[in-house]
């Protein structure tokens, strides 16, 4: 069985060449204009995906075949680690997800040589380039050549073999956790071929819309894949770590949601580019820093600058990155200067308000907050070295700046679709804005008067962000309902089919508007979970009662449960609202006797829905045999949160997800309309 | 310049400070000071009723547990020196991952007189993706994770 080993290890440096002679082949082909070497460097990128799959294959042939040969294989699975977490080690650790990250490189790379083969230009050929490029920087560190990581198909020395492996936390082995680092991975990875586009533009001198257009899906792609890592990694955080919350601004957090940022900037930047040639230069700007973002959030999270709570083995490689990094922005730069008179635009904004500017400003505040959140992350380095003394801030500094950029945001994504571009004329004001205008004041006072009855007496912000939802919803409703009501007079038809043939028409603005309502309820799931959660703590013992809002939690009894791999001992709540009885809950502790890490025991929550509301129940340590502790008169102790519309966070991201699902179905971009 | 331009330019000034503003008044209101517990007790006095973070180690048989208190006391010891800080975590659940020798980070008030922490946030290093804590070692390879 060490042969798969030994293969994968020759695939890899097979790969070297593989990727060097694809480099060389395209831009021999490219300059001479010679198609058959082109051919050639096409060749040789879908060789090198053939040979990393191959490495990727035989490691994870050795999770499955239990090859404790293999440096990797002891360290991060183990004999009886069930099989999809055999698989998922793939990225348990650095050496591993370094592999997993060159293969998505690599089969990107064939997919757009595979979706580009009938192109009549070379414009994806010169974008394969920078591709490769990329590809090499991964391959050189998956090797082991340099310093500080492993090659992940490393055997242990001197055929020495460990009898059993050490295995993977059991706080990992959940299904979302699964999922969570390669959807980051792949939505991190993709944003490679949108920015590879716009270098091969840059080199190509074909500096028009077609660059944007080609690597459309692919931008929208990631955009939708990262959407969806980063929410996973929220519900993972939820439901596992038994603190309640979904989100804190740990650096590493923050590391994912950059790029998110200023790909969501660069997805609305290049419709003005298509629509009014404009922006071009800013469009290869943001393009660029959404992907060296990526790299950067590896830099800070490996690298050992950023103290986190969550952080990772430190190593070397953050060296690599930032090199990589400053590379890249060089190379990307120089071709900026040599492109540079191609870069101008011949048209110019026409007025403040218009559709244009408020595409401007949602660019500006989506940079500006990656900028604030870089700074907030980066700031126990900046002031360590500026002043010698190390100061941080903590979630509060995140809570509080976001909130006046997000509202503005917020306030954008209904003004974006309904303001005419050029110029907002009166007309177009009055027959645009006057109704979302009047429902939101409406909303948010409505909102205010709730909140104080509550009260909530200064709940500006909250008020604000129900005016701003309010006012977005109605906007884009209407949107909704005056072109479905035009379609289906127009064609006789129902209401109901008008509005289908409208979204089919145009998915991607459409399908833009459902992301955009999908955001609206995100915004009033964040408001209502993080703005006016509940926390209670107390001591309890067997028949006692706490008290939460408007429930009511006594502890009923205990049990204790085996499992193959843990044992789950916990307490029974039976739960009350106003003297009704709404059933029991079961949070528990898991206690895992073989985890790797020696004996671990873990929160394991018990969560409630109630309506969009969640009840949340946490258990503080408690000895192993729960019933035996607490019928004796034992304590435990409990901490209750009451999280309001937390439900509305995971709908708005799904609405989100569809809606960018409707979005990418749309093959053709229309040019002016 | 057209006057067109100048607005535009104008607007997105005001913008820049307006966003400069917000991280400088978000800074002068939340930051604080972040320690090793060397560096803590070196400058104790400077501190004294302020909050602050420290990040180190949970000292070896420091750590009480009493339940009928429900509060938590353990020392944060540095990982290189030789000072030490307690710290009091009351009415709050002990994290997960709470061992001796274990990275620890601490948030919360301190008292220079009695080198106290009154914790409000306490986060054992978790485990986060799939990566185990620092020097976790293979217990039948021979191989250790100290090598990246």
């Amino acid at each position: 069985m060490h042969i798969m080993a030994e293969l994968g290890q020759a695939a890899i440096w097979l790969s070297v060449f593989s990727c060097l002679w694809a480099v060389t082949m395209l831009w021999m082909g490219l300059r001479h204009n010679n198609y058959n070497a082109v051919i050639g460097g096409r060749n040789g990128v879908v060789g090198t995906f053939a040979l990393i799959t191959l490495a990727t294959g035989a490691l994870i042939y050795g999770f499955v075949t239990n090859d404790f040969s293999m440096k990797y294989v002891v360290e991060v699975s183990s004999y009886d680690q069930p099989l999809l977490y055999k698989v998922t080690a793939l990225w348990g650790r650095m050496s591993g997800s370094l592999l997993f990250w060159l293969w998505l490189v690599t089969l990107f790379g064939a997919l757009v040589v595979w979706t580009n083969r009938r192109a009549t230009d070379y414009l994806a050929d010169y974008a394969l380039i920078p591709i490769s490029i990329v590809q090499f920087f991964f391959i050189i560190l998956v090797t082991g050549l340099v310093e500080g990581v492993y090659n992940p198909l490393d055997r242990l020395p001197d055929g020495m073999f460990a009898r059993d492996g050490a295995g993977m936390n059991p706080l990992l082995q959940t299904p979302s956790m699964a999922f969570h680092p390669p959807s980051l991975y792949v939505g991190f990875v993709s944003l490679t071929v949108p920015f590879a586009f716009a270098v091969g533009a840059l080199a190509a001198g074909k500096i028009g819309s077609e660059w944007i257009s080609r690597s459309r899906r692919w931008m929208m792609a990631s955009w939708l894949v990262l959407t969806i890592g980063i929410t996973l990694g929220g519900n993972w955080a939820y439901r596992e770590l038994g603190w309640g919350g979904y989100w804190a601004w740990d650096p590493v957090e923050n590391a994912s949601f950059m790029p998110w940022l200023l790909g969501t900037a660069y997805l609305h930047s290049v419709m003005i580019q298509e629509k009014r040639n404009m922006l071009k230069l800013w469009n290869i700007i943001l393009i660029t820093l959404a992907f060296e973002f990526t790299l950067l959030g590896t830099f800070i999270t490996r690298s050992g600058i950023i103290t986190s709570v969550h952080a990772f083995a430190q190593s070397d490689i953050g060296g690599y990155f930032l090199g990589f990094i400053l590379l890249s922005t060089l190379g990307v730069i120089g071709l900026l200067a040599y492109r540079w008179n191609d870069l101008k635009s011949p048209n110019r904004l026409e007025s403040l308000l218009s559709r244009e500017s408020s595409f401007l400003l949602n660019n500006w505040m989506l940079v500006g907050l990656t900028l604030i959140i870089l700074w907030g992350t980066l700031w126990p380095v900046i002031t360590e070295q500026v002043t010698g003394e190390k100061t941080a801030v903590p979630e509060a500094f995140f809570n509080q700046v976001v909130i006046i950029p997000g509202l503005l945001l917020l306030l954008l994504t209904g003004v974006g679709p309904i303001i005419s571009w050029k110029k907002l004329t009166p007309s177009n004001f009055k027959r645009m804005f006057a109704k979302p205008i009047i429902s939101g004041v409406v909303g948010g006072i409505l909102a205010w008067i709730y909140l104080a009855l509550q009260g909530h007496t200064k709940a500006i912000y909250s008020s604000l962000c129900v005016f701003a939802s309010v006012f977005v919803l109605v906007a884009i409703c209407d949107e909704f309902y005056r072109g479905s009501k035009l379609r289906s007079k127009r064609s006789g038809t129902s209401f109901f089919d008008g509005l289908i043939q409208l979204i089919q028409r145009n998915k991607r603005r459409y399908g833009g508007y459902i992301v955009h309502i999908g955001i609206v309820i995100l915004y009033i799931g964040i408001l209502g979970s993080k703005g006016y959660y509940l926390l209670e703590s107390e001591k309890l013992q067997l028949g006692e009662s706490m008290e939460v809002n408007d429930y009511r939690l006594t502890i009923q009894d205990a049990f204790q449960e085996e499992h193959p791999n843990f044992s789950l001992g916990g307490v029974v709540f039976a739960v009350e609202k106003g003297g009704k009885s709404m059933g029991t809950m079961r949070p528990a502790r898991g206690f895992y006797h073989k985890a790797g890490q020696g004996e671990q025991d873990t929160i394991e929550s018990a969560i409630r829905h109630m309506g969009l509301t969640d009840l949340y129940i946490a258990l503080g340590p408690l000895p192993e045999n729960v019933p035996a502790h607490v019928q004796s008169g034992g304590i435990v102790h409990v901490e209750v949160y009451h999280n309001p519309l937390i439900n509305v966070v995971w709908i708005g991201v799904a609405i989100m997800v569809i809606g960018g699902l409707v979005a990418i179905c749309e093959k053709h971009v229309k040019g002016n309309a | 310049m057209n006057r067109k331009r100048v607005k535009i330019v104008i607007a997105s000034l005001i913008l820049a400070a307006a966003m400069a503003f917000l991280v400088v008044a978000g800074v002068k209101n939340t930051s604080m000071r972040h320690f090793t517990p060397d560096v803590l007790v070196a400058h104790a006095q400077e501190v004294h009723n302020k909050g602050i973070q420290v990040d180190g180690l949970i000292a070896e048989g420091t750590t009480q547990w009493d339940p009928t208190k429900f509060q938590l006391t353990f020392a944060v010891r540095d990982r290189e020196g030789q000072a030490s800080v307690n710290v009091l975590y009351a009415n709050r659940l002990r994290p997960d991952n709470f061992k001796d020798g274990g990275n620890v980070f601490v948030q919360g008030k301190y008292n220079a007189a009695e080198n106290l922490i009154v914790a409000s946030k306490l986060q054992t290093k978790c485990a986060s993706k799939y990566e185990a804590a620092e020097g976790m070692t293979a217990q039948t390879g021979g191989t250790s994770t100290s090598d990246y």
